[in-house]
């Protein structure tokens, strides 16, 4: 059975594949915060990082820093099938919940 | 973008003690380039500075969160058994929660320096570790008086001590807990230094 996945979890593995080869700390970041339109504190994404990664779900490599960042090493992300197959899953998943029901809901209150 | 500006140097070592060793570079980067290329160019300095003491203050919480919610607890514990389990006898509760309280701090400095290779991590993972349970205490007593201040509570806590000490005592634990993180910083990065077999 795949990982039952939180909702942030799923943001931060769908910024990784948003991104390619571009998936390091602060583009995720960036992407989440764009995708949920409002701040989230790096430490949110970066917890989340090491315990998708624990679990099995991303793998990471190091990449050369940039002058901005003091030369300082990103680290990138990719997705395993693992995580594809838990997302799949929690799609699945939202998508049985909202059968039946037109989107946005009207009248049902 | 402003590629020249840094964020304050204490801000920024607090945050190296706090990261595990893999992570330093890599985290302390990302927020590096954060600030210079977003948060500072659309805020100023003085607003760039604050969003990046935030960010470090959220690593640091979340790197001990446990450990000082562990000890606010035991403490809170302690002072819910002097009030509604009274006693006359406290040296025996005295023994146990002490000893609890020290074994929590040296643990917290000991993880911490030993999963960053810093003792200088350890001292900050004991002081936030006691500042955080003396919140999470002196929150709990304050709640735990507000529900119940019946007559018989209030003479069980004139005797284990009185308020003032319950307000009191959670604060007075900071230094012990900077000096027995110290402790457990130092054996933690002793430990880190063992080779592994």
């Amino acid at each position: 059975m795949a990982e039952i996945l939180g909702g942030f979890e799923q943001a931060v593995l769908l910024a990784i594949l948003r991104l390619g080869d571009g998936a390091y700390g602060r583009a995720v970041l960036s992407e989440v915060q764009s995708r949920l339109g409002r701040t989230v504190a790096v430490g949110a994404v970066q917890a989340t990082l090491d315990r998708l990664e624990r679990k099995g779900l991303v793998a990471s490599r190091l990449g050369t820093g940039t002058p901005v960042r003091a030369g300082r090493a990103r680290r990138f992300y990719r997705l395993k099938p693992e995580a594809v197959r838990a997302l799949n899953q929690a799609r699945a998943t939202v998508d049985a919940l909202w059968q039946g029901f037109q989107f946005p809901l009207k009248g049902h209150l | 973008m402003s590629i020249n500006a840094a964020p304050p140097a204490w801000a920024e070592a607090i945050l190296r003690a706090v990261l595990t060793r893999a992570n330093v570079e890599t985290v302390s980067g990302d927020l590096l380039e954060e600030y210079r290329e977003a948060v500072y160019p659309s805020r100023g300095p003085a607003a760039a500075d604050r969003w990046y003491v935030m960010q470090v203050a959220g690593f640091a919480i979340r790197s001990v969160g446990v450990w000082g919610a562990l000890f606010g607890l035991s403490f809170l514990s302690r002072t819910a058994l002097d009030w509604f389990v009274p006693t006359s006898d406290f040296a025996n509760r005295s023994v146990f929660s002490s000893t609890v309280g020290i074994a929590l701090l040296l643990l917290a400095g000991f993880w911490s320096a030993w999963r960053s290779g810093s003792v200088a991590a350890g001292t900050l993972a004991g002081t936030l570790a006691a500042t955080l349970g003396a919140a999470i205490s002196l929150t709990g007593a304050a709640s735990m008086l507000v529900l119940v201040h019946d007559p018989q509570t209030m003479r069980a806590i004139d005797a284990s001590g009185g308020l003032p000490e319950v307000f009191t005592l959670p604060l007075m634990l900071v230094l012990p807990g900077l000096v027995l993180g110290t402790v457990g910083g130092v054996l933690g990065a002793m430990a880190r230094r063992i080779p592994a077999h």
